[in-house]
């Protein structure tokens, strides 16, 4: 019951942030790509791994972006996600011409618009769990007492207020999936890119995530992710699949 | 990020792995030790040089007469007038005078065919028989001469002796060779013509045998026959008593003051020896004073080793006209010591044309030893400073392997935002953190490890400065070496970083 209380005041506040956005922003496109090339070096030969990507996420969506391994789906996310650059091709996040930007502002989008979830958690194994959920913002210029308080709502809603001062290795692999999760979600992203979230997981565990990503997404966040197994994608509003580095439906 | 809370995770990330920190900073601690050691080093060995040199006048400059050559021999006598001093033994006997104590002790006899035969060996002349004391010859070869105690008017026999085992090629030379005694003459000659001079004192050192006290047998020990104001001159300070007066040296006055060591060893203390008695050759003195320890000293009479007799004493019972004295001249301005020589020189080649006179000036010592004394340092210094580099190398290996482990997570700190700049300034107060962590480390290591350098006899002065002249450079050893570890850090493409495993 509890749970449900806080899924409504989190509710709350994403409408008022929702409002505070620019009249149509709501049906915005969040991301809009086109025509992304991306070749790696491998030695003398040349991989061409994203063939001419042309791919749009409207705001509030949730789009599973399948493939099996090798489809050049890692490197569409990492694209998306700023943490690697295109060959060719035109890339915009809110707006805001990717291709053009500089590493300064790179930084600055990672922070503020992507929260990033992966399949290993990646959580930083000398902090704790709050320690780590409040890195994104600490970042950003806060204080910890501070990034502390903004973060309670965030670690409640994922259930981990008891586990606060725990460390990652103290944690089942759903727990600190769920961590990563509330890192992802402190700084309010414009969109959350999660990679095979549950790829490292047991069965019921998955599925608890999966779970949280509805939610979330019912709650307005916009999602991508990514994914090689059908019955995962299925849990997104939308599924574009790729096959070797080319988007195929 | 914040100053504050990137110092926060520098702190979290350090005492999360203090055995690695500990390691990382090995080098430095011993950096850091070694520069404490060897600035303490260094400032004990200045403090020593200090303290040899601290009851010596910066503008003294002592003259003395070797003679026209370094194997001849000043000090021989024909007279009956000196009794034991084994620095006026002739030199066919006893081996020249500032040898004479090397084997023979006062008050035993020694080897006379030994010292007749070094006389003879070395071609050396008589001492005895020329009215004046003249000598000459290459007395110095009687190594195993010294004796004591000759009874009055043996000597002249001793001297025919030499005369006879001696004689030879060096005669010639030796009658044309003054026989040179400094005086209070000359004393007056350089107070009166040489310009620039705050003081001058005439003095003599010889050995005699010693009885009284606590001492169970005569021993030799030094005596210098000194002027009252050689007190002030030699900066000596009085624990008991007062310093010889003129009046003592005119009246010949048998007095004598201790100096700290002697009057420990002959009387227990200081308190105990301050108007006892004792006998030097055999004659009565009373002891009218004793000297503070003054430590040792680079040249001249060591104070705390040495009886001081008014100077007219010791000539009247111990040395005769056998003295072979040293004028000291105080410069008034230590600059002008060359100057001063120069006149001093001028003024006894008036009275002494053919004499090549010997002068030591302190501040020349002086500036000898604190030279070699810095030459020591700076070398000490390039040890710790290699020392460092070496630590420097070890902490940008450990930080390149600590980057290399930590790959991962600077592509998370990436990933979530983190700007190259603070994962640079992360790393770099990292290593500066671990190496300040060494240097205190390093200089606690130091006050454990003085004791035991301490104990192997070598003088040691921490300073305060030294321990932050350890941190500094512990602190900049690890920033200039962690840098580029910090730097390859930051620079990581993140999703290379991310992929790391």
């Amino acid at each position: 019951m509890d749970a449900l209380m806080e899924m409504e005041t989190w509710e709350k506040k994403t409408a008022l942030k929702a409002q505070e956005t620019p009249d149509g922003a709501e049906q915005a496109e969040v991301i809009r790509m086109q025509n992304i090339n991306k070749s790696y070096q491998m030695g003398a030969q040349s991989l061409h791994v994203l063939k001419d990507i042309s791919l749009t996420v409207k705001r509030g969506e949730y789009l599973a972006i399948l493939g099996p391994s090798g489809s050049g789906k890692s490197t569409l996310m990492n694209i998306i996600g700023c943490m690697d650059v295109m060959d060719e091709g035109s890339y915009q996040l809110d707006g805001v011409e990717i291709g053009h930007a500089k590493e300064k502002e790179l930084v600055r989008i990672r922070n503020q618009k992507i929260g990033f979830v992966f399949q290993k958690y990646h959580l930083i194994p000398t902090y704790n769990v709050l320690q780590n959920i409040v890195m994104p913002l600490l970042m950003r210029g806060m204080g910890l007492r501070e990034a502390e308080r903004a973060s309670m709502d965030t670690i409640e809603l994922l259930g981990l207020k008891e586990r606060i001062r725990h460390k990652p290795n103290e944690l089942s692999g759903g727990q600190q999936q769920r961590v990563a999760i509330a890192r992802a979600l402190v700084g309010q992203p414009t969109i959350l890119l999660a990679d095979e979230p549950t790829g490292a997981l047991d069965g019921n565990s998955g599925k608890e995530v999966l779970k949280l990503f509805q939610n979330l997404n019912d709650m307005g966040n916009t999602i991508v992710m990514i994914t090689h197994d059908l019955n995962v994608a299925k849990h997104a509003g939308r599924v574009v699949q790729i096959v070797d580095g080319e988007i195929s439906a | 990020m914040k100053p504050n809370e990137l110092l926060r995770l520098v702190w979290l990330n350090i005492t999360q792995n203090k055995f690695k920190v500990i390691m990382t900073s090995i080098g430095i601690i011993v950096g850091a030790a070694t520069i404490v050691m060897v600035i303490a080093i260094g400032k004990g060995g200045q403090a020593d040089v200090a303290d040899q040199f601290k009851n010596l006048n910066a503008g003294a400059i002592d003259i003395s007469y070797d003679g026209g050559n370094s194997d001849f021999q000043m000090d021989t006598d024909e007279t009956g007038s000196g009794d034991s001093g084994m620095a006026m033994m002739p030199g066919g006997f006893g081996g020249g005078a500032t040898g004479g104590g090397s084997s023979g002790s006062a008050g035993e006899t020694g080897d006379f065919g030994g010292g007749a035969g070094g006389g003879g060996s070395s071609g050396g002349g008589a001492g005895g028989g020329f009215p004046d004391g003249g000598s000459g010859g290459d007395f110095s070869g009687g190594a195993d001469g010294g004796t004591g105690d000759m009874p009055s008017g043996d000597l002249p026999d001793f001297g025919g002796m030499n005369g006879f085992f001696g004689g030879g090629s060096d005669m010639e030379d030796r009658m044309n060779q003054e026989n040179i005694t400094l005086n209070e003459e000359d004393v007056w000659d350089i107070e009166t013509f040489v310009a620039g001079i705050s003081a001058v004192t005439i003095s003599y050192t010889t050995r005699a045998a010693v009885d009284g006290g606590e001492l169970e047998e005569a021993q030799s020990y030094t005596i210098a026959g000194v002027k009252s104001e050689y007190a002030s001159i030699s900066n000596l300070t009085l624990a008991a008593g007062s310093f010889l007066t003129d009046e003592d040296d005119e009246n010949k006055e048998k007095v004598c003051v201790l100096g700290a060591g002697i009057a420990e060893e002959i009387f227990g203390s200081a308190i105990e020896a301050y108007g006892s008695v004792l006998y030097i050759d055999d004659r009565r003195y009373v002891v009218s004073g004793v000297l503070e320890a003054m430590g040792t000293v680079a040249s001249g009479i060591s104070p705390d080793n040495a009886i001081f007799i008014p100077y007219e004493t010791g000539v009247k019972y111990l040395v005769g006209t056998a003295v072979n004295p040293t004028i000291t001249v105080i410069a008034a301005d230590t600059r002008s010591v060359d100057d001063v020589i120069l006149a001093v020189t001028d003024v006894l080649a008036d009275s002494y044309p053919n004499a090549e006179f010997t002068f030591t000036d302190a501040g020349s010592k002086m500036e000898a030893a604190e030279a070699s004394n810095e030459i020591l340092t700076m070398l000490l210094i390039a040890m710790a400073a290699i020392v460092f580099v070496v630590g420097g190398i070890g902490i940008m290996n450990v930080l390149f392997v600590s980057v290399k482990e930590r790959t991962n997570e600077i592509g998370i700190l990436k990933a979530i935002g983190c700007s190259r700049r603070d994962i640079l300034l992360e790393f770099l107060a990292e290593a500066a953190a671990i190496s300040l962590i060494g240097g205190v480390l390093g200089s606690l290591l130091s006050l454990i490890i003085t004791p035991g350098v301490q104990y192997l006899g070598v003088r040691v002065e921490l300073s305060v400065p030294a321990f932050f002249l350890a941190l500094l450079f512990a602190v900049g050893t690890g920033t200039i070496f962690g840098f580029y570890p910090a730097y390859k850090a930051s620079r990581l493409i993140p999703v290379d970083a991310l992929s790391a495993e």
